[in-house]
């Protein structure tokens, strides 16, 4: 409250006032983003069909734990079909699928609610460290502005889950050396990194940044817990493999080894900085402050580590997705950052202390960085009530392949070609291609797992698992063998074929290895081409003159 | 009791410093660099670098200076 009054006083009034004006322009930004985040949020809850590319078979997994099947199975048997992710996620799902069946709403709920959460804990440990209630605010909520967590934030996808439990993790082990009850925070911590790493592989990077924290502030202490983690964590993983008869590793490691792009990564990164840019400079100099005038803080250890493992973004199948833990980590320094240079509370050495006179001048730019952010990541849907006449307001038009939706991101290989708000004509067309699987008793071989919940199908194959294992493949290795599956397709076992591909394009294409694909085009011919969520959904049926050789 | 015994087995606790987190960053640094430059020599195509191949050797080229960088400031803890 001192402080407060001190700071009031001796700055000068006009600076004063233009911080209360940025910081005003940036709740303003920051309460359009959400309120564009929940309209889209709601809008997906409701979309009964795969929005994302991989969603229903995140569904698969749930519905396959809530039978007590493993969803870690061999692709080389009917129904083809393995999952690439950890367990965590969907399990937590089951009871849902106790009550609701197979449905898509839940899940994207639960993540949904898996970033507010994270926002929160932003949030909170922003307020913990800087007592500046609406810079914690903002930082939590420039979390959710993100077009990267707009995105995935209220998919049926594990990642956003991952991040949740990866932040609370770091949120709650970062006082520890303050605490009166440390052992208990390191629990809490190393339990939400379990659930972390057991919710998709990625949170390693997150996992190793605690312990390196740890290792810095205390050796010893850092081994004794890293054994009975790494015993803990290694012995449910190597039970995992033992149960699943060593399906586990194939298909959540070795499956996971894809080709490298680095234009993929080099393209994000460069989108991500654009994007991210003015809170990412607050967040390095706090690491570079934290790195040469005071302890490193496993925030500033958590970003770095994060930023490091973005490079995977490069990977074939990965994108936009892999730089949400560094932007999590980057909301918290930059808001650390941010409270700071407004409390005046740097410890600077005297060769520096010069700064702390410019601090008033600096808390403007701080404040001004927040409006910066807001305006950078703007995205609208320009056929909505209120939010069209503000894309009018601010002269914006859609720049994506969908008519009535702008982003600021932009495109790069690797960002996801969503965020549009799905259209009653999507949905119609997705039951049109229902239709066609009802129309014939036989199962349907589908590149989306909707379309066989919905015509009450066994879901069959895992396309991008599939290919992920045959393009591993090697002379002295075969991690998959499509025959039994090219056989079947040969055999017109299916009674249609649903692939997925780019408006525009007429080639039959797919996720599927090439000789699968091939055999889908002997045997099947192109029925009709169905729009839905900007992409042709192909329906193939079994050519009727096709004779297997 | 249980924090009084955790806060004694922290003070005994060896602590990394400044300087030491340069010399590891250096050590891990040096590391990389020799390891990608071996795994090209393995692969027989040695000098012949990638994009990814050079990335990695400004990382690790990287991580060296500021370990170099941290070097003098010390026994203040990291």
């Amino acid at each position: 409250m001192i402080g407060t009054l001190e700071r009031t006083q001796s700055m000068p009034r006009l600076l004063l006032l233009a911080q209360q004006t940025l910081l005003s322009i940036a709740a303003l930004l920051m309460a359009l983003h959400l309120a564009v985040y929940f309209v889209y949020a709601a809008n997906l809850m409701a979309f009964p069909f795969d929005y994302d590319q991989g969603e229903g078979f995140e569904l698969n997994d749930t519905v396959l734990l809530s039978q007590f099947q493993s969803p870690y199975r061999n692709n080389e048997v009917f129904p083809f079909y393995a999952s690439n992710y950890p367990p965590l996620y969907h399990v937590i799902l089951v009871p849902f699928a106790w009550l609701f069946g197979a449905e898509y709403w839940y899940g994207r709920l639960v993540s949904f609610l898996a970033t507010l959460i994270t926002a929160i804990a932003i949030g909170y440990a922003v307020q913990r460290a800087t007592r500046q209630r609406l810079v914690a605010t903002l930082s939590g909520c420039a979390y959710l502005a993100s077009n990267y967590i707009y995105h995935i934030g209220p998919l049926f996808r594990q990642h956003i889950s991952m991040v949740m439990f990866e932040t609370l993790a770091v949120v709650t082990i970062a006082t520890v050396s303050e605490s009166e009850r440390p052992r208990r925070l390191i629990a809490l911590s190393l339990a939400l990194l379990l659930a972390a790493g057991y919710t998709k592989q990625l949170a390693v990077a997150t996992v190793a940044a605690v312990f390196i924290w740890l290792f810095l502030r205390g050796v010893r202490r850092a081994i004794a817990w890293a054994i009975p983690f790494a015993a803990i964590a290694g012995g449910i993983f190597l039970l995992i493999d033992w149960s699943t008869g060593g399906q586990w590793w194939l298909n959540v490691i070795t499956a996971n080894v894809n080709q490298y792009i680095l234009g993929q990564y080099t393209g994000l990164l460069r989108q991500f900085i654009g994007l991210h840019g003015a809170l990412l400079i607050l967040a390095v100099l706090m690491v570079v402050y934290e790195l040469y005038l005071d302890r490193l803080s496993v925030y500033s250890v958590w970003f770095v580590a994060a930023m490091l493992i973005s490079v995977l973004a490069g990977k074939w199948g990965a994108g936009d997705s892999y730089f949400a833990t560094a932007i999590a980590g980057t909301c918290i320094l930059a808001g650390i950052f941010a409270g700071r240079t407004l409390n005046n509370a740097w410890r600077l050495p005297r060769s520096l202390s010069s700064i702390q006179r410019a601090m008033p001048v600096l808390g403007v730019v701080v404040c001004a960085a927040f409006v910066l952010y807001g305006a950078a990541v703007i995205k609208l849907p320009l056929d909505m009530p209120v939010f069209a006449q503000i894309g009018q307001i601010l002269g914006v038009q859609s720049n994506t392949k969908f008519p009535h939706f702008y982003d600021s991101a932009g495109w790069t290989m690797g960002y996801a070609i969503i965020g549009q708000i799905p259209t009653a004509q999507d949905i119609a067309n997705g039951w049109r291609i229902v239709e066609y699987a009802k129309a014939d008793p036989r199962p349907i071989l589908s590149e989306e797992a909707a379309f066989s919940f919905r015509s009450g199908k066994p879901v069959v194959t895992n396309p991008t698992q599939l290919l992920n294992l045959y393009n591993n493949n090697t002379p002295e290795r075969t991690l998959y063998d499509p025959s039994t599956l090219i056989a079947m397709i040969e055999e017109q076992a299916f009674g249609v074929v649903i692939l997925r591909r780019e408006v525009g394009q007429t080639a039959i294409l797919g996720f599927y290895p090439p000789p699968v694909l091939a055999a889908i085009e002997r045997a099947y011919e192109l029925r009709e081409a169905i729009p839905m969520n900007g992409h042709e959904y192909t329906v193939l049926l079994p050519r009727p003159d096709w004779k297997k050789p | 009791m249980m924090g009084n015994s955790e806060k004694n087995v922290q003070s005994s606790d060896f602590v990394i410093t400044k300087r030491t987190l340069g010399a590891l960053l250096i050590a891990l640094g040096a590391l990389a660099f020799v390891a990608v430059l071996l795994l090209d020599a393995l692969r027989g195509s040695f000098g012949d670098f990638g994009p990814t191949q050079l990335l990695a050797l400004a990382g690790s080229l990287g991580a060296c200076l500021l370990g170099l960088s941290l070097l003098p400031l010390g026994d203040r803890p990291a």
